[in-house]
């Protein structure tokens, strides 16, 4: 069936762990025909939900891969990207809210705003997403939706207005009362299927009139149709009131909020009319891309089929038939047995197999329009590739990617395991921009990289289930930086005469600390170290930086400059250029008071207010430094910055310290310096290290 | 680090800085002003003045949220190092580690509840501060017994506390420059300012416990910082 580019939607799916998003994906899926049984998402009857395609989600009961699919509610075409929760896995929310062009913020009805909904909110801002909310688990004990839009308006600043009120709540809630057509509605049958439309009950009749009246009001300043009619006090239709609340939540300036429980059946049905009703159209979304011929100019794209197509690979995925790339089409139409150019390889590639996605299953297809999500079968690319017409040279907006703050040395136990262990970092690193791999040269040790300890967790686990790699892991280790804290000058001479050509070079100079990326400056005047060595000094200098004297660890902001030096007509090469730059850079090095650097975390910690005491103190332990205390009645939001370091198995002991009744979440937030203890801990245990690698 | 809090302290003009505006220990200080005026402003800096001086300062607001608070102090603090260019890049966390911001619902603050919370943080070490800011605290007659048992508290603790209190234009000033509902408990108070437009400028007038000044002391509009002259 053809659907108009209008009828189409892209949405993701955002909220905080365990706020229900992939329960609810799952009872979309069922109303919408795509499944024809539910499951839960801890899999008590061992399906498990449909979205949490892999076996480890399923097993934890979280979404780490976003798994895209579609559905059709009413006539319009709806394409659903899962997002995980966890703060680890960030870099795939960010990648969903790339390619969608609204979002279904999901909120938990007991829990509100929590930290992670607060950082998913910011890069919804980031990327301009319009949203809508969903207060969920509306028959839980506790459950408040409107201390829910207070909350979004106090702490994410949304100007959100509840286009529905609860019939009953906790163990009674029964349905919800549209505020637009002022009826009742109930879901019956054995799924919740049948809706059946009611009178409002008479005891709710002037709640729902109030909360009408402030709907009116917050959606009348998008419309003077509106505003007039209010004014005037003509009748005021229904069509009036959704074109209002649609232009707000375009311009995200109006946060429609829907309530129920996913759960228990209740309100999926009206949030997937308010998906089609306010979200925007691929049409309505204002696209860019960037011109690599004209110096990276920005360039509006039209989402027209018959135009030069121009898509972004989002996400990869290993499947059995090989690499499924995730494809979001912005312009043009791409069709099997079309070529396209990689900008970034610059390679071109034949489209083979298209097909669609419902979680891990798939339906083929032959071509994929401009605005439509799918996926492409046998193409070699990374995550974030542009794929574009011959002829044009356009890259999509590169995403925002974080260095990793925590490695991890890994080693296979057997052969068998190594050559698959080699093949999983591959994908993964492919996959996953944020998770990095390498070879340590002095130890031979296979490190990884990422943004966290359980994103190294699932990576290692993927590896164990997915690739049948049998390994061992050595303890996380934090990704220290070094840096030097005063100016120090330096003069080396380089001299070697063994035999053979002998090497001479000599460099003189000062290095001091910078705010900015280290840089290497060369104000040699008068010819003092030839033109031809200048690069073989900046090598020297490039080479120093990797690995810093005091812990192995990355050297950052040092600013080298050379000024002076010396050379002889035959000894004088590159080599010892190089060499004498580096002897320079310790003897400098040395001088110039250096320090390590830690990253240190942002650490939001919720908890009941009877436990605020206990946390405050388990990260007071931890050297980290309590910014403030967020007062929520009952309950209250710790935040803090900690050293990384501290923070490894940091959930267990908050666990116990607060009978499970907290949480948290983490994020990088900066380098800071150690303290002079614990540097000198540091140092001592990599010499150690270093020696029993010798 | 030392050469450069004590610029920064140079910086930080506030009239009678030396003597009033310090409060004596159990004491209480207000500042009057309109909404937008920079009431926040004036507050974070007379933390800054008491955190440049090695003393600690715990931030309550009943208004902003935890990050917009702490955003005011590095906005205010990234203007004060750059008018002091012997400042390291070290200094802002240095500094921000003795300040301790608190966040309560204004219906939700009360002074048991505060001491509750405080005690919990002097107790296990975390912080024991020497200045308090409250700010978005609401002032009339009915105030005043939530004002006396901070009053008490803040002797007890030998604390100092500052408060902001928010004007509106339709309350004319009072002879004394206070407003009506205030003068109901400035009895409580031994130091207050009040700040103002005048001529385009915002001027910080002293009201009451604070000694006469020979200078005129301003908000600077572009960086929001005190100023003289």
């Amino acid at each position: 069936m053809k659907i108009q580019s209008e009828k189409v939607r892209n949405i993701g799916i955002s909220a905080h762990i365990d706020s229900g998003k992939t329960t609810l994906t799952e009872r979309i899926l069922f109303y919408t025909r795509r499944i024809h049984a539910m499951h839960d998402v801890k899999g008590k009857d061992g399906v498990g939900a449909t979205m949490d395609s892999m076996e480890l989600e399923r097993e934890r009961g979280i979404t780490i891969a976003s798994a895209a699919t579609y559905c059709q509610w009413q006539d319009h075409q709806i394409n659903i990207i899962d997002t995980p929760g966890h703060v680890d896995f960030t870099i795939e929310v960010e990648r969903s809210l790339r390619v969608l062009d609204g979002a279904v913020l999901v909120l938990c009805a007991v829990g509100g705003v929590q930290s992670q909904s607060i950082t998913v909110d910011q890069q919804m801002k980031r990327y301009q997403v319009p949203c809508i909310a969903f207060i969920n688990k509306c028959d839980r004990s506790g459950a408040n939706p409107f201390r829910v839009i207070s909350q979004l308006t106090s702490k994410l600043s949304h100007n959100a207005v509840a286009l529905q009120i609860p019939i009953g709540l906790e163990g009674d809630f029964k349905g919800v009362i549209d505020l637009i057509s002022m009826k009742a509605i109930y879901f019956e049958g054995e799924n919740g299927e049948t809706l059946r439309i009611d009178q409002i009950p008479s005891s709710l009749v002037s709640e729902a009139e109030s909360k009408r009246e402030e709907l009116q009001n917050a959606a009348s300043l998008f419309s003077d149709e509106l505003t007039e009619a209010i004014l005037e006090g003509s009748p005021v239709t229904e069509e009036m009131i959704v074109e209002a609340v649609r232009i707000g939540t375009l311009t995200r300036k109006l946060t429609p909020v829907i309530m129920g429980s996913a759960y228990k059946n209740k309100g999926v049905q009206p949030l997937l009319d308010g998906v089609n009703r306010y979200l925007p159209s691929p049409s309505e979304v204002r696209n860019e891309a960037f011109d690599l011929d004209r110096d990276e100019e920005t360039v509006n794209l039209e989402n027209d089929p018959d135009k030069p197509v121009v898509a972004l690979a989002f996400k990869l995925e290993d499947g059995q038939y090989g690499q499924l790339t995730y494809i979001r089409v912005y312009q043009g139409t791409i069709a099997k047995g079309a070529t396209l150019n990689n900008s970034r390889t610059g390679k071109k590639v034949k489209i083979g197999r298209l097909v669609r996605m419902h979680a891990d299953q798939m339906e083929d297809i032959d071509a994929i329009p401009s605005g439509q999500i799918g996926a492409l079968f046998g193409i070699e690319c990374s995550s974030g590739d542009t794929f574009v017409s011959p002829g044009l040279n356009l890259a999509m907006t590169s995403m925002y990617v974080p260095a990793p703050v925590i490695s991890l040395a890994v080693a296979a136990q057997d052969n068998k395991s190594q050559v698959n262990m080699a093949k999983a970092l591959g994908r993964f690193t492919k996959e996953d921009p944020t998770f990095r791999t390498h070879v340590d040269p002095e130890t031979s040790e296979t490190i990884i990289e990422g943004m966290g300890e359980l994103h190294l967790e699932v990576y290692i686990e993927r590896m164990r289930r997915e690739y049948n790699v049998e390994l061992k892991t050595g303890n996380p280790r934090v990704a220290y930086r070094e840096t030097i804290t005063k100016q120090a000058e330096f003069n080396y001479t380089h001299k070697k005469q063994t035999g053979g050509a002998g090497q001479f070079a000599k460099v003189a100079g000062f290095m001091e600390p910078t705010a900015d990326e280290s840089s290497f400056v060369n104000e040699i005047r008068g010819g003092t170290i030839p033109t031809q060595f200048i690069p073989a000094c900046e090598k020297g200098f490039i080479k120093c930086l990797e690995k810093g004297p005091n812990l192995g660890f990355p050297i950052v902001g040092v600013k080298f400059t050379i000024n002076d030096g010396g050379f002889h007509a035959v000894d004088s090469s590159d080599i010892a250029f190089q060499a004498a730059t580096k002897g320079a850079f310790l003897e400098g090095y040395a001088k110039a008071r250096p320090v390590i650097l830690e990253p240190i975390m942002k650490v939001a910690v919720e908890t009941l207010s009877e436990y605020q005491g206990p946390v405050m103190g388990l990260l007071n332990q931890r050297r980290g430094m309590i910014l403030g205390v967020q007062d929520e009645g009952s309950h209250c939001v710790v935040e803090s910055q900690v050293p990384l370091a501290e923070m490894f198995g940091f959930s267990t002991i908050l666990r116990s310290a607060t009978q499970g009744k907290a949480q948290f979440t983490m994020e990088f937030a900066q380098y800071r310096q150690v303290p002079q203890v614990i540097a000198e801990k540091l140092i001592e245990e990599a010499a150690s290290r270093k020696k029993s690698a010798a | 680090m030392i050469e450069t809090l004590s610029a920064l302290q140079k910086i930080l003009k506030i009239p009678g800085a030396g003597e009033a505006a310090s409060l004596p220990k159990g004491g209480l200080g207000a500042v009057l002003a309109h909404a937008g005026i920079g009431k926040t402003a004036l507050m974070v800096q007379l933390a800054l003045r008491e955190m440049s001086a090695g003393g600690k300062v715990l931030h309550i607001s009943l208004e902003d949220p935890l990050k917009k608070v702490d955003l005011w102090y590095r906005e205010l603090l990234n203007n004060l190092i750059k008018q002091n260019p012997a400042a390291t890049s070290g200094l802002s966390e240095e500094l921000l580690a003795n300040r301790f911001i608190m966040i309560f619902k204004v219906d939700g603050f009360t002074a048991p509840k505060l001491e509750e919370r405080l005690s919990e943080l002097i107790e296990q070490n975390i912080f024991s501060p020497d200045l308090l800011i409250i700010d978005g605290l609401h002032f009339d007659g009915a105030s005043r017994p939530i004002l006396l048992q901070l009053k008490d508290f803040a002797a007890r603790l030998g604390l100092r506390i500052w408060f902001t209190v928010h004007t509106h234009r339709y309350e004319e000033p009072l002879p004394d420059g206070m407003i009506e509902r205030f003068s109901l408990v400035k009895d409580l108070f031994s130091s207050v300012f009040r700040l103002s437009h005048e001529d385009e400028k915002v001027l910080l007038i002293p009201l009451q416990g604070i000694p006469e000044q020979n200078e005129k002391f301003y908000l600077d509009p572009s960086t929001l910082l005190v100023n003289n002259g």
